[in-house]
């Protein structure tokens, strides 16, 4: 071992270090909304008691106080801030993630571990939005997601396309002739087929993509690398082998961010969701109207419901305020059996 | 030369190869390709990819893996330099042309790379060879300081038995018993190779001559021969080049050299 393989060592362990406190600051957070006042004694000293008991060899007591006096102090004053949280599916470091800073980066991004994690929270107010993928070029409909729209009230206050673009990551110091496997989610694996082909790597499928870089990091496996966004370099210190590993470079996923409450800023996409009676030209009815006024429709999709019914999704130019758009609505209202606008809202294009 | 099936010009092989590297057809255009003999630094590269563009190269070179003559000598930034090469590409668009020395960089060079090297001391590298021959992607094959035209073009069949068939041929000098320049640049070879192969052939009159002054005349020389480019080592700063500084040429000699392979390239058009 030389002082130079240590020092790695010592940096991956920071790097774990950093993002404990960050994940253990954002429960703080979620704790707030359980919590009436932002003092609790009681807790501190429970907290305190059992620092105390974990103190031994090298670690000093005082040393661990020390430090979490101002963990707690740092803590209170997080507590004390009106920041908002939006949701998203995968660890720190997903395209969610990543898709979240570029809709507000003002808002605090929090993991869940899947999408109906991210719809609970919402609804039951533990997170102010949340941010989820509704499809994507190579992949096609994120149908989960899609189904657990349909049984929602949440709008849609707003949307982010952003283009995806997956590194090949492993741990710093390691040679790249020697990677073997490589480790993500199914999903990404796919969208770099030929590149693993290539350079003849073996793909290991993973949960998440960022999941994979944080187990990495943490197992520290040799001859193995991952395939995440380049946000995962730096959150699990890993280094970066090589960019834009995806085999087409247009590659895209949307995601819409959800809440409860709506969109009180004009928008200029909006998003409807509605079934038809089963009938000849039910479907086509509901387009026509939008064809009369003239309405650009930019996503269409359709949902199994129930057995032999679909729900659909539709995506459109305008905002809800516009004539055109108001009369057009009015019209699909009429001949759909249940219909719901879903929200008008801004659509960021991420270049 | 029964055994170049595939090298030679032949009846059943009769129009000459030219291969498409980005916008540069090499083999119809005259490919100019420029850039530092390594790649030192971002600065130093990205720097220097924008002065040879500007000047009128239509290919970027810079070594990432270099096969030195002493093992103490810098060896290259490796992948770190291929990741340098890349950025220099993004900023100006130029196809990067690296050098490989190991099988086993091949594919992750290629990843980076619009066409790979292979430097005069492995001409005869038969492993790398057959891994180029593998590859879709052209390949610069030197010639070896020590090789007969002979066996050059028969390094040159490796590569195209194995089902890769753009390589694009460099001559860079050979050893003679003369020492004021580091290596004697034979341009007889260039229409030598026309007579007897379909490839395109490009002269690389820096390693050729090791003088700065003798880069230019040597250049234009090459053109009158009917070489189908040049390569030439081009530094911002050549008096900080890690390697090979004598040979370095500074932007403004190299935009000098252009304008006069400009008229030249011309007036030869005008005799054809």
């Amino acid at each position: 071992m030389s002082l130079e393989e240590i020092r790695k060592k010592i940096d991956s362990l920071d790097s774990q270090i950093l993002l404990l406190l960050k994940i253990r600051m954002e429960q703080v957070l979620i704790a707030k909304k359980f919590k009436t006042e932002i003092e609790d004694n009681m807790r501190e000293k429970e907290v305190f008691d059992k620092i105390r008991e974990n103190a031994n060899g090298l670690i000093d007591a005082g040393f661990l106080e020390k430090i979490y006096k101002e963990i707690i102090r740092e803590s209170k004053r997080i507590q004390q801030n009106d920041f908002e949280l939006i949701a998203f599916q995968g660890e720190h470091g997903a395209y969610g993630e990543k898709a979240s800073r570029e809709w507000d980066r003002d808002l605090v991004s929090f993991p869940c571990s899947t999408f109906v994690d991210v719809f609970e929270g919402v609804k039951s107010g533990l997170y102010e939005y949340g941010i989820v993928p509704v499809e994507n070029t190579l992949g096609g409909s994120v149908a989960q997601v899609n189904q657990l729209l349909i049984d929602t009230d949440f709008h849609v206050v707003g949307a982010v396309e952003l283009p995806v673009h997956h590194c090949l990551l492993a741990l710093p110091g390691t040679d790249h002739r020697e990677i073997r496997s490589v480790y993500s989610h199914p999903q990404a694996l796919s969208q770099c087929r030929q590149f693993l082909k290539r350079n003849k790597l073996e793909p290991v499928k993973y949960s998440d993509t960022a999941g994979a870089a944080k187990m990495l990091t943490e197992k520290r496996l040799k001859r193995t690398a991952v395939i995440a966004s380049r946000l995962c370099a730096r959150l699990y210190n890993l280094e970066i082998i090589k960019e834009n590993v995806e085999d087409l470079d247009k590659n895209m996923t949307r995601f819409l961010v959800l809440s409860r409450s709506e969109d009180k800023e004009d928008g200029d996409k909006c998003s409807i969701v509605f079934t038809t009676e089963h009938k000849a030209g039910a479907l086509f009815s509901v387009l026509q109207a939008f064809a009369k006024k003239n309405i650009n429709l930019t996503r269409i999709e359709s949902i199994p419901n129930e057995p032999g019914n679909y729900a659909f999704f539709l995506d459109f130019e305008g905002s809800n305020k516009n004539d055109n758009v108001v009369e057009a609505l009015k019209a699909v209202k009429m001949i759909t059996t249940s219909f719901r606008l879903m929200g008008c809202y801004k659509e960021r294009r991420v270049q | 030369m029964n055994a170049l099936r595939l090298t030679s010009l032949n009846d059943d092989r009769p129009e000459r190869t030219v291969i498409k590297v980005g916008n540069v057809k090499v083999g119809e255009d005259f490919a100019v390709i420029a850039g530092p003999c390594s790649v030192e630094s971002e600065e130093q590269t990205v720097q220097t990819a924008h002065k040879v563009k500007a000047a009128g190269a239509n290919m970027f070179r810079g070594g990432a893996f270099k096969p030195r003559t002493s093992p103490y000598d810098f060896q290259g930034l490796g992948l770190q330099g291929l990741k340098i090469l890349e950025k220099a590409k993004q900023e100006t668009g130029l196809p990067i042309v690296t050098e490989v020395t190991d099988p086993r960089d091949v594919s992750w060079v290629s990843e980076y790379a619009d066409v790979l090297q292979i430097g005069t001391r492995n001409m005869q590298n038969y492993s790398l060879l057959k891994e180029v021959g593998k590859l879709g992607k052209p390949v610069l094959l030197k010639r070896g300081m020590n090789s007969t035209l002979k066996e050059w073009l028969n390094c040159a069949e490796y590569i195209l038995a194995g089902g890769n068939p753009n390589v694009i041929l460099c001559e860079r000098g050979i050893r003679t018993f003369e020492t004021y320049t580091r290596n004697t640049l034979d341009l007889s070879i260039v229409p030598s190779v026309k007579e007897l192969s379909h490839l395109p052939i490009v002269v690389d009159p820096s390693h050729g001559t090791g003088r700065l002054s003798l880069i230019e005349p040597m250049s234009l020389a090459a053109m009158a021969a009917g070489a189908d480019g040049i390569m030439v080592e081009v530094h911002y700063h050549p008096n900080e080049a890690v390697c090979d500084k004598d040979q370095a040429m500074p932007p403004h000699m190299f935009g000098d050299l252009m304008k006069k392979l400009q008229v030249l390239g011309s007036c030869m058009n005008g005799m054809n």
